[in-house]
């Protein structure tokens, strides 16, 4: 009785297995070609180009294999098709190893194909159970996905790796594909992804860096942000992590520069909306702690006075900053890429009824006013140097 | 071992003619009871039959088997004071065994015999016994040769803090060794007898007052109803009164230490000894008993709580470890972390087996050097693992024909088995790796979900002497969780008064 209860469930339970399951995906990993990093470019013919990164786990050194000089870890690989399922078909028929895509960190656009309309992509993304939402979207800023994966790194044997890494922290601007694609699709925001560009071609320290992030409307590239914008930006996103600016206090000197340079400790973003006769307000109001990393004027901020000025200083340039990348973003891309119609849905949601439908063109006329306060908590050691002991 | 089917047909005649003999009462002549034994013993050396004189030259003939009686006890103790005894006059031999009986008392105590059946059986088991001129009684006198070991630690269950004694083969000496630490009239011995030829003695034991009588009832019944021919180790008894004898998990501990018995019986427990063998049955237990040992108790309760944990969780480990790689590095090779998911792969270019076959050739050759290991003696043993550990691991592994990461997997299985404390738990563990590997590599985390979840039904299905087998968690009882998820300190556990409930609505077979 009980065995043949027993026996009963098994096969139960097998039978159960073998019927009830739905996909067979038996592969061993070494039949994998593990894609670390793909780009889809548009060719000068019209057509979608798609490059992979792929590992090779043979190349990459291990405690077994002795000797010899070491492979390239990486093997890169492009063709081109009516779109990109057509051009990942022809790949895999030069490839003896399935392609998987489960691990793929780091997805480009190539500049090009992004001005035309990443639609197609994002569907592809968006539709694949292999592609995970965790991995980075960039943009190429100059060039092509191509080159981009073809470009070496030094510091990690993949350079996918590289850019996820560098992604990782918070020394670049950073999108996940799961942001990319809610950004992508709501009305309320626009899309921005990192950009990543190539440095020093046609040279042996040829590299990439990450030093500028991609604006889309509707779905298409219409710019970079950089620089000065480009930190304002990540101000209203609360990516700010050891963010520095420097302010020139005091016209420079013979034995001074007259600059000094903060840290960012906290900052907390609040955004207010209002509607006056129809149009909506926006109030961004910036709170920030911060820290001195460099002083190379005479003055002494132990003094209070002092480091009010300072504060006060500070507070002007970097209101000055974001009020020109808001600006920026109304007058010249069209884009909210901050997220104001966010903020606008979820305090006024049957204005934004009305509004979402305009949104993006309403956007360009919409006032904004920005203030900032920040305070400085810490000033370093207070051993002042020669030029304030001078005073 | 090798069983001779006794047909009825195939018994000869000598053989049912013995058995009649033996079945009659004694005979009053002493020659003709000296004719009967020589009969029934007839070619066995180790019988002596002794003729002796009594006062008034009464003759009389003391019969027994010379291999299991003390020699000096024999010759000291009962030959010389029999001979020597000033007997006082007597009219019939019914004064002279009441003479005999309180006289020799001081010795021995004699019991008196009526029928040949009773003194043959008297003699196997190692008695002297008395026959008289012109009695149909005889006397029997217990001077059996302690033929037993020295009391040693137990090496199955070595503890680094608690008694190192253990018990031996001799049941009396067992007995004993609980007895000296129960000392309370409440703590009962009932003694049966079992097996049609090694008439082994079995004792029960249990705590009166404290192991619930429908427990005690429970196993007497099922000890009972075992017929057996003979019974030389305490196993024969367990598959015979277990619940699920066809289950790989155990229903009943056992254990070598007098020190957890006598734990069990206080806790309201029931034991089995068995004559001959050193190991002792307790039960009823629960699935959580496979990961507590007696040291437990005895050390500080924060490390004994950790080590149950650890337990737990390297128990999981020796179940599903191999399975879990399998299914994840040929199903889902997505989950594993990029950086490990290269090495991984960079490790497997080489072999050229599925990772299944690959880990069950390595899991088979782990059991398979365990298994040898075992049954060698200790410098071959050694050989063995030198064998093991190079030979299969490194070398295999430099040939290309295993991958590094599978011997990691496998040694850690291993390692993780073994730190589960009782073996018949770690067998049952070990054994259901296989199956788990099969359904990880042909069904992925799915198949290792479902024969998890297979296993767990089979769990919730079993019980011990009518306690559930997974309680007190399931069914859930959270008083009880005190002793099983954690060890509390003595001072919680002796207000909580542990007894085992059991639902004694055992299924009528």
């Amino acid at each position: 009785m009980n065995l043949r209860r027993i026996s009963f469930s098994w096969l139960t339970v097998f039978l159960m297995l073998a019927l009830l399951t739905g996909c067979w995906d038996r592969t061993e990993m070494d039949e994998l070609a593990f894609v670390m990093a793909s780009g889809i470019d548009l060719a000068d013919d019209g057509q979608v180009e798609v490059t992979l990164q792929i590992a090779l786990p043979t190349g990459i050194p291990s405690s077994l294999t002795t000797g010899g000089k070491a492979k390239k870890p990486v093997l890169v690989v492009s063709a081109k098709g009516k779109d990109g399922m057509e051009a990942l078909g022809k790949l895999q028929q030069q490839l003896s190893r399935r392609i998987n895509l489960g691990h793929r960190g780091v997805f480009v656009f190539g500049e090009k194909y992004a001005r035309n309309g990443i639609v197609e992509a994002v569907d592809t993304l968006l539709r694949s159970s292999e592609s995970r939402f965790n991995s980075f979207i960039l943009t190429s800023s100059g060039t092509t996905a191509k080159e981009i994966l073809n470009s070496p790194y030094q510091l990690e044997s993949i350079p996918s790796i590289g850019i996820s890494n560098m992604q990782d922290n918070d020394f670049s601007f950073s999108v996940k594909t799961d942001k990319f694609i809610e950004m992508s699709a709501s009305l309320e925001v626009s899309a921005v992804t990192g950009a990543i560009r190539t440095i020093n071609k046609k040279t042996d320290s040829e590299t990439f860096m990450i030093d500028k992030s991609a604006v889309y409307r509707k779905n298409k590239l219409v710019g970079f942000l950089s620089g000065k914008e480009l930190k304002a930006f990540r101000l209203f996103k609360g990516n700010f992590n050891g963010m520095r600016f420097t302010v020139q206090m005091e016209p420079p000197k013979e034995s001074y520069k007259g600059t000094v340079a903060i840290q960012l400790l906290q900052a907390k973003t609040k955004i207010r909306t209002r509607i006056r006769n129809g149009m909506p307000e926006i109030a961004v109001a910036l709170k920030a702690t911060a820290q001195i990393m460099a002083n190379d004027t005479p003055t002494d901020f132990n003094k209070e006075t002092n480091l009010h000025s300072l504060e006060k200083k500070f507070s002007e340039e970097m209101q000055k900053e974001m009020t020109s990348m808001i600006s920026r973003t109304q007058n010249k891309f069209k884009a909210d890429i901050v997220g104001f119609g966010r903020e606008i849905h979820i305090e006024h949601p049957y204005f934004w009824k009305k509004a979402k439908s305009v949104w993006a063109d309403l956007y360009t006329k919409v006032p904004v006013s920005v203030k900032v306060d920040i305070t400085i908590e810490r000033i370093g050691r207070t051993q002042a140097h020669p030029n304030v002991q001078a005073k | 071992m090798i069983r001779i089917k006794a047909s009825p047909k195939r018994i000869d005649k000598r053989v049912t003619d013995l058995v009649h003999i033996a079945e009659e009462p004694l005979s009053d002549n002493l020659d003709d009871n000296e004719k009967v034994l020589q009969q029934i013993f007839s070619n066995c050396n180790d019988l002596i039959i002794r003729k002796l004189t009594l006062y008034k030259s009464t003759r009389c003939i003391a019969a027994y088997l010379d291999v299991l009686v003390d020699e000096s006890l024999w010759n000291n103790g009962l030959l010389n004071p029999l001979v020597k005894q000033e007997l006082e006059d007597f009219d019939n031999q019914g004064e002279l065994f009441e003479q005999l009986k309180y006289r020799l008392a001081s010795f021995v105590t004699p019991q008196v015999i009526n029928n040949r059946k009773e003194a043959v059986q008297r003699i196997v088991s190692g008695d002297v016994v008395l026959f008289i001129e012109s009695s149909n009684a005889a006397l029997s006198f217990s001077i059996k040769d302690q033929l037993q070991r020295q009391l040693e630690e137990p090496s199955s269950e070595a503890v680094i803090r608690g008694p190192r004694i253990g018990f031996i083969e001799k049941l009396d000496v067992n007995m004993a060794l609980i007895r000296q630490r129960i000392r309370t009239p409440q703590l009962k011995f009932e003694k049966v007898i079992l097996g049609a030829a090694s008439r082994t003695d079995i004792a029960i034991v249990y705590f009166e007052g404290k192991t619930p009588q429908k427990v005690v009832e429970e196993v007497r019944q099922r000890v009972s109803k075992i017929e057996m021919d003979s019974i030389l180790e305490s196993g024969y008894i367990e598959e015979s009164i277990s619940d699920h004898p066809y289950s790989p998990f155990p229903v009943m501990q056992t254990t070598q230490r007098p020190d957890v018995v006598s734990a069990a019986l206080i806790e309201g427990k029931a034991a089995v000894l068995v004559d001959g063998s050193p190991i002792a049955l307790v039960m009823p237990i629960t699935y959580w008993y496979g990961f507590q040992t007696v040291e437990d108790y005895y050390m500080n309760f924060i490390f004994a709580s950790f080590l149950r944990w650890l337990r737990f969780l390297f128990a999981f480990m020796a179940l599903t470890l191999p399975s879990i790689y399998v299914a994840v590095t040929t199903f889902h090779s997505e989950m594993i972390p990029t950086g490990l998911a290269l090495s991984l792969a960079a490790a497997r270019e080489v072999v050229p087996f599925p990772a299944m076959v690959e880990t069950l050739i390595m899991e088979i050759t782990f059991d398979a050097l365990r298994e040898a290991g075992v049954r060698l003696p200790r410098p071959v043993g050694q050989t063995i693992s030198i064998v093991g550990a190079l030979v299969i691991g490194q070398a295999a592994v430099q040939a290309g024909i295993i991958s590094a990461p599978i011997i990691i997997i496998v040694s850690l299985t291993g390692i993780a088995s073994f730190l589960i404390p009782h073996p018949e738990m770690n067998q049952a563990v070990s054994m259901l790796r296989f199956p788990m590997v099969v359904c990880a590599g042909t069904f992925g985390l799915y198949g290792v979900s479902a024969a998890v979840i297979a296993i767990l039904i089979h769990l919730t299905n079993l019980n011990s002497f009518g306690v559930p087998y997974l309680s007190p968690l399931a069914p859930l009882n959270p008083s009880e969780l005190w002793d099983v998820l954690i060890r509390a300190p003595w001072k919680i556990m002796h207000k909580r008064q542990r007894r085992i409930r059991p639902k004694m609505e055992l299924e009528e077979k």
